[in-house]
């Protein structure tokens, strides 16, 4: 096989190594019929050499054409679309994920696109002058007094302040995802362009504050609205997934200022804080305290109308006494409380009336509470 | 050699091939082409497909990308209406629609046809940022910003001077990219955010003051006013008491003295019964007993 492809290519080199085989033959053994045997032979293998070459050149084709038409085949994986151009031009419907044929180079080619994958771009003017490695170390550049526009990116607030904003957008090619393909050279390069400029459109019309702390969910969605509107506008062809890793700080040369508001917020909600369970205390306990009045109140009333109804029997019950006999129930009476007060009383002083009937009574007010050891009795002078 | 059917078949596919080469061309969905004569554009193509054309040097075929292409400005000072100097980048959409001016405005170089853009988006910023005062810009008040009409001011103008330029580009659309102030005015800008974050801060301390003593003072106000209201109500509870008491003492009148006197007694009952001393003249009953003649009188205390 490698002899007969060679055979074309090396003829010089196969003549000239034959008259050496001749000339070899002649020195040893004289034989006229011989070089014509040889002639023949030659031709003959040529020949044999040609046919088999042919055989193998057809294989060969018949193997290309087969790898040509192979070629065609191809395999759209599931996050991906793909279209047939036709001379460059879009032909049928887009192609579903599954094995698909076209017709090979140059008359078709198969463009991918990967419809269903997230892909994300980062903002690019709203950040200072760093570097992520710089950034994870905790090593970043001090900041200087001012920002230089040609380094450190910024976004002006509404109320003119100064921010640094950066986050990620996540987007998908939108449906029908050919223009995507089609119409755009580098989509990253202008959805970027695109985020910056909502990041910036937003900021334009924020409030410091409300950017910084009060409103960032806020903020986040008006850039989303503002990045959607300018898609539309645009026809950038792609759906925003998210954004996210959204991060707007003041400017680091302010940093103290800002904290320092931070923390008067914070002094302030614990002030209010404060107060409010004051509030909550004060109200409760005065709640507490106009129940037991209210319950004290209605205790009184019963206790009064009980003592009174109480009264109003013993009346009754003391009433046929009382009529019998006057001075009898009066005495009886007295009798009775006398000896209840007897009983109870802890000192019993008697003061007898002298002759002349003047008598001085000294009462020591404020003495020492009575104990039984140290017992004590009162001043008593006449 | 042999001639052989299949080796003519060969023969003439390869040669159809080879005129194909030399006479046909193909414009993709994505470029548009323009066909040159002799160096002269004669025929430009702006749909896909297939093409024939004479072979060179005959006709020759320039292609371009025809797709959005995005263009970022220089980051430049203008000047608004109101005397600030502001510092703008915007972004342009462009792409090459008429092949047949593209060509030979720019001999097919897309990095000319980019300095041209920068230059005509130069006259823009002057031309339309320029007439705005820097509220338009960036403003709290949704009234003043005009960011949208500026940006679709600066496209037109941009669009009728590509135009009237005749490059061939058509400007797809334009936005602002970056706003900045120049250096110096940031530091004044530091300078002002700082003082306002001191008045900030005494502005919240001074709500604080203000919020948690109006808290304090409500809270005070709204306990004297329950315990008021319940004092009210106890009061006007014993009154109803008494009122209802009362009736009862109707049945007092029927012997006041006995009446008057039973209460005496309760009440000489119940103020005796704390530890008392008591100092009782000798001529109270039933003291008296102790003495020869009986009298009458009692000390108490």
């Amino acid at each position: 096989m490698s002899d007969s492809h060679k055979h074309p290519s090396h003829d010089h080199e196969h003549d000239h190594s034959h008259d050496r085989d001749h000339a070899h033959d002649h020195a040893h053994e004289p034989a006229p019929e011989a070089p014509e045997m040889n002639e023949y032979a030659g031709t003959q293998a040529l020949s044999d050499a040609l046919r088999s070459s042919f055989v193998i050149v057809k294989v060969i084709m018949v193997g290309l054409v087969a790898l040509f038409l192979f070629s065609g085949f191809f395999t759209v994986k599931p996050q991906e679309k793909a279209i047939i151009l036709r001379f460059g031009k879009p032909v049928g419907e887009l192609l579903n994920p599954g094995p698909h044929w076209a017709l090979p180079s140059p008359i078709e080619e198969v463009i991918r696109i990967p419809v269903d994958q997230v892909q994300a771009v980062n903002s690019s003017t709203g950040w200072y002058a760093t570097s992520a490695a710089a950034e994870a170390a905790g090593n970043e550049p001090p900041p200087g007094e001012s920002l230089d526009p040609s380094r450190d990116g910024y976004l002006i607030t509404g109320d003119q302040n100064l921010i640094h904003a950066r986050a990620t957008l996540r987007y998908r090619i939108a449906d029908p995802p050919l223009g995507y393909v089609m119409n755009f050279a580098n989509v990253p390069n202008l959805i970027q362009s695109a985020f910056d400029g909502a990041l910036l459109f937003t900021a334009s019309r924020y409030k410091v504050d409300d950017a910084l702390t009060r409103d960032v969910a806020g903020f986040r969605e008006a850039v989303r609205a503002r990045m959607d509107e300018l898609i539309a506008q645009q026809g950038l062809g792609i759906v925003v997934d998210q954004i996210d890793n959204v991060r707007i700080i003041a400017p680091r040369q302010l940093k103290a200022a800002f904290d320092r508001v931070l923390e008067a917020e914070v002094r302030r909600g614990k002030e209010i804080n404060d107060a409010r369970s004051y509030e909550n205390q004060t109200v409760s306990k005065a709640q507490a305290g106009a129940e037991s009045r209210r319950n004290v109140g209605q205790t009184e009333r019963t206790r009064l109308v009980e003592f009174v109804a109480a009264e109003v029997e013993r009346f009754t019950n003391n009433l046929p006494a009382w009529h019998a006999n006057r001075e009898l129930f009066t005495q009886q009476r007295q009798a009775d409380l006398l000896r209840v007060v007897f009983t109870n009383a802890v000192e019993k002083t008697a003061v007898p009336e002298r002759a002349g009937g003047n008598r001085t009574l000294w009462l020591q007010l404020s003495r020492e509470p009575f104990t039984p050891k140290t017992l004590e009795q009162p001043k008593d002078t006449h | 050699m042999k001639r052989n059917p299949l080796t003519i078949a060969i023969g003439a596919l390869l040669l159809v091939i080879f005129i194909a080469l030399l006479f046909i061309f193909q414009v993709r969905q994505t470029e548009v082409a323009v066909v040159t004569t002799f160096g002269k554009a004669t025929r430009p193509i702006t749909q896909p497909g297939p093409y024939g054309k004479w072979p060179w040097p005959i006709q020759k075929v320039y292609k371009f990308d025809n797709r959005v292409n995005e263009l970022e400005s220089n980051l430049e000072t203008v000047l608004t209406s109101d005397g600030y100097n502001l510092l703008i980048q915007v972004y342009v959409g462009w792409r090459i629609n008429e092949p047949q001016s593209f060509f030979p405005r720019f001999a097919g170089s897309t990095n000319d046809a980019v300095k041209n853009l920068q230059g005509v988006v130069r006259n823009a910023y002057s031309g339309v940022v320029g007439k705005y005062p820097f509220s338009a810009f960036i403003s709290t008040d949704p009234k003043a910003l005009k960011f949208s009409e500026i940006e679709q001011e600066m496209l037109k103008r941009v669009q009728a001077d590509a135009g009237a330029n005749n490059y061939g580009i058509e400007i797809k659309f334009l936005g602002i990219k970056r706003l900045g102030l120049p250096e110096s005015v940031t530091k004044l800008v530091f300078e002002r955010m700082e003082s306002e974050r001191a008045v900030l801060v005494s502005t919240i301390e001074g709500e604080a003051t203000t919020q948690s003593s109006a808290i304090r003072t409500r809270a005070d106000t709204e306990s004297a006013k329950l315990l008021a209201e319940a004092e009210a109500q106890a009061t006007k509870t014993l009154g109803e008491g008494e009122k209802e008491a009362a009736k009862s003492f109707e049945i007092f009148k029927q012997e006041p003295e006995l009446a008057i006197y039973l209460l005496k007694l309760k009440a000489l009952e119940q103020f005796l019964q704390n530890r008392t001393t008591l100092i009782l003249d000798d001529s109270t009953s039933p003291l008296e007993l102790l003495k020869s003649q009986p009298s009458a009188g009692a000390q108490k205390k």
